[in-house]
């Protein structure tokens, strides 16, 4: 059962980034939209290190205004960038 | 180009006994999150994969079928490699360079079998080129 719902925003965890990781460094701390759910899979931390049948969680696909995440953005306003998280890298909107 | 190197270039990281945060954390990086670093320009034209890059993507994949790895492991161990080979070698180079060293970690091969095996073939090829 996916605990945000479409439409809902959410913000990246800033968690320490270290050897491997799935979360951009340019999403940390980073506000936007959850656009699509994805089922349950064995979350990332868990695959990368040979726990193939590890821990399981759904998966969010977040659209952020590219503004948002790129303090000197030179193209529309409206430009938008999706990308996936599983749901522990998520955290209700704080803004 | 690395073994040319003279000692006085590489004094400084050959035994540290500390560093700076600042340098700590641009070391400690993950090596594949590049979004946002400044680059050269991006080279969009289409590469055709050659022989090798096919047959590299065709084994890593037989891999994951067989239960040996999964590709975000592959993905992990082609940062494992570190800065040098990740940024220095062709794409496939670190898809083959993680499944090998997959293979050895996990006891799937031995060294002694590797590098026997890399001498039987390279001798077959110059044997062909001459």
């Amino acid at each position: 059962m996916s605990k945000y719902k479409l439409g809902e925003r959410v913000t990246v965890r800033d968690l320490p980034s270290l050897f491997h990781t799935r979360t951009q460094g340019f999403t940390r701390g980073r506000t936007g939209v959850v656009v699509a759910l994805r089922p349950e899979w064995v979350i990332p931390e868990d695959e990368a290190w040979g726990r193939y049948e590890g821990r399981k969680e759904p998966f969010y696909i977040v659209r952020f205004l590219q503004r948002d995440l790129w303090p000197d953005y030179g193209g529309a306003p409206i430009d938008t960038l999706e990308t996936e998280f599983s749901e522990r890298w998520l955290e209700p909107a704080r803004s | 180009m690395v073994r040319g190197m003279t000692p006085s270039d590489r004094v400084e990281a050959d035994l540290p006994l500390t560093i700076s945060q600042e340098k700590a954390e641009a070391i400690l990086h993950v090596v594949h999150d590049v979004g946002g670093q400044p680059d050269g320009p991006l080279d969009k034209s289409l590469h055709n994969p050659g022989l090798w890059e096919k047959r590299t993507h065709c084994t890593s994949e037989c891999l994951a079928w067989r239960g040996h790895w999964v590709s975000e492991e592959r993905r992990r161990r082609e940062n494992d490699l570190g800065q040098a080979l990740y940024l220095g070698t062709p794409y496939y180079a670190r898809w083959l360079l993680a499944a090998t060293k997959m293979l050895l970690d996990k006891g799937l091969i031995t060294m002694d079998e590797l590098i026997m095996k890399i001498d039987e073939v390279r001798k077959r090829e110059e044997e062909v080129l001459s």
